[in-house]
């Protein structure tokens, strides 16, 4: 009965989004992108090898779970280069996402603050699409989507977008390997991914080849502290617009660290709910004990007055 | 050595790329083959991702 009505609400929300889409206005590009590249219309995508299965892994996992009948999807960061688009970096819808079997919005904040740290080791990493999955066979974006997108596109480098569509598929390989059995699908076990490009301008999306090349998912390392990237994204994000020298560490937790001014720095280190926070110096460090439930970035202000009061 | 004109596209690219790198410091790639032109590397904003992350569109 809960989940029925949970359902009759969701129904309900999604019906409104829609609405609420159709009739407002038109989402208007940020800031103009200043680039003294240009950029050609994208003729082809290029995952890594590590992008194509961290895709095929996780929506095969998502599709156990019990949200598996939801829509799920990833932001993908990469690299334009003339006329060719390389992904490199995906970045899950997350735990807090909204969807449900006709929509998914993305946890934005989350995959805003993820973005932040695998830029880190390479800025020349931009948002080049998204791609999100069907529950049923329809294998290229919606006319919702496109509503969405079509203005959407025009925040992104070259004024283009490539858009993902994962859905599951009847005839199955049995060998375990992949297929590739049009120029922009590619197939695994019973899940595949059609592909499209979107400029700004377009009428409609444009099916566009995908390959597969040897490389990394560069955000790999942060599925196991995704929960804790999620949980303190808002307070993480803030940081590290207000404060100029942030920067992340990630090995079994997520450390955030601050440089000082004058000499050494303050870590934050992420550990589920809880925050620890370090002032290190030279080879000397010190842990500072806060109270719990110390957001990181309360916890790094307090350290702030309290160095700046001792001088 | 090869004196190979450049067509229109590549030379806007190259033109594009030099301006690029004396203004604003851009990379000029070079193929490590034959050290010809091989496109410009250009850092992008951090706002400018997370601005366009924020600004997802609820995909049906």
């Amino acid at each position: 009965m809960a989940s029925a009505w949970k359902e009759a609400i969701r129904n309900a929300a999604r019906a409104a989004r829609k609405w609420a889409d159709r009739v407002s206005a038109p989402v208007a590009p940020l800031k103009p992108i200043v680039s003294h590249v240009i950029y050609e219309p994208i003729r082809k995508v290029l995952l890594t090898d590590e992008v194509s299965r961290m895709l095929f892994d996780e929506y095969s996992a998502h599709r156990k779970t019990e949200r598996g009948t939801e829509e799920t999807g990833w932001v993908l960061l990469g690299i334009r280069n003339g006329d060719e688009a390389i992904v490199m970096v995906t970045l899950p819808a997350g735990a807090e996402r909204d969807a449900g079997e006709g929509h998914v919005q993305f946890h934005a904040e989350a995959q805003a603050v993820a973005s932040r740290i695998v830029r880190q080791s390479d800025k020349r990493l931009s948002l080049l699409g998204v791609v999100h999955t069907h529950p049923g066979t329809l294998r290229h974006p919606s006319g919702g989507d496109f509503r969405g997108d079509r203005e959407w596109v025009r925040n992104l480098r070259g004024g283009e977008g490539i858009f993902g569509i994962g859905t599951v598929s009847d005839n199955a390989p049995k060998n375990g390997v992949a297929i590739h059995p049009q120029p922009q699908t590619l197939q695994y076990a019973d899940l595949r991914f059609d592909w499209y490009t979107l400029a700004d301008g377009d009428k409609k999306y444009r099916p566009v080849p995908v390959e597969l090349t040897i490389g990394p998912d560069l955000a790999k390392p942060l599925r196991k502290i995704w929960t804790d990237i999620e949980n303190h994204a808002v307070a993480i994000d803030r940081l590290a617009r207000q404060l100029m020298n942030v920067q992340f560490e990630i090995g079994e937790s997520l450390n955030i660290l601050v440089g000082l001014a004058a000499s050494g720095q303050l870590r934050a280190c992420i550990e589920g709910k809880s925050v620890r926070f370090f002032y290190e110096v030279g080879e000397d460090a010190f842990q500072i004990d806060l109270p719990a439930g110390t957001r990181p970035d309360q916890g790094i202000y307090l350290i702030l007055a309290e160095l700046a009061a001792r001088g | 050595m090869d004196f190979r004109p450049l067509n229109e596209l590549e030379r806007r690219h190259l033109i594009t790329a030099l301006r690029g790198n004396a203004d604003g410091n851009r990379v000029l790639l070079m193929d490590r083959k034959d050290t010809s032109f091989a496109g410009s590397a250009e850092e992008v904003p951090d706002e400018e991702v997370i601005n366009a992350i924020k600004s997802v569109p609820c995909h049906y």
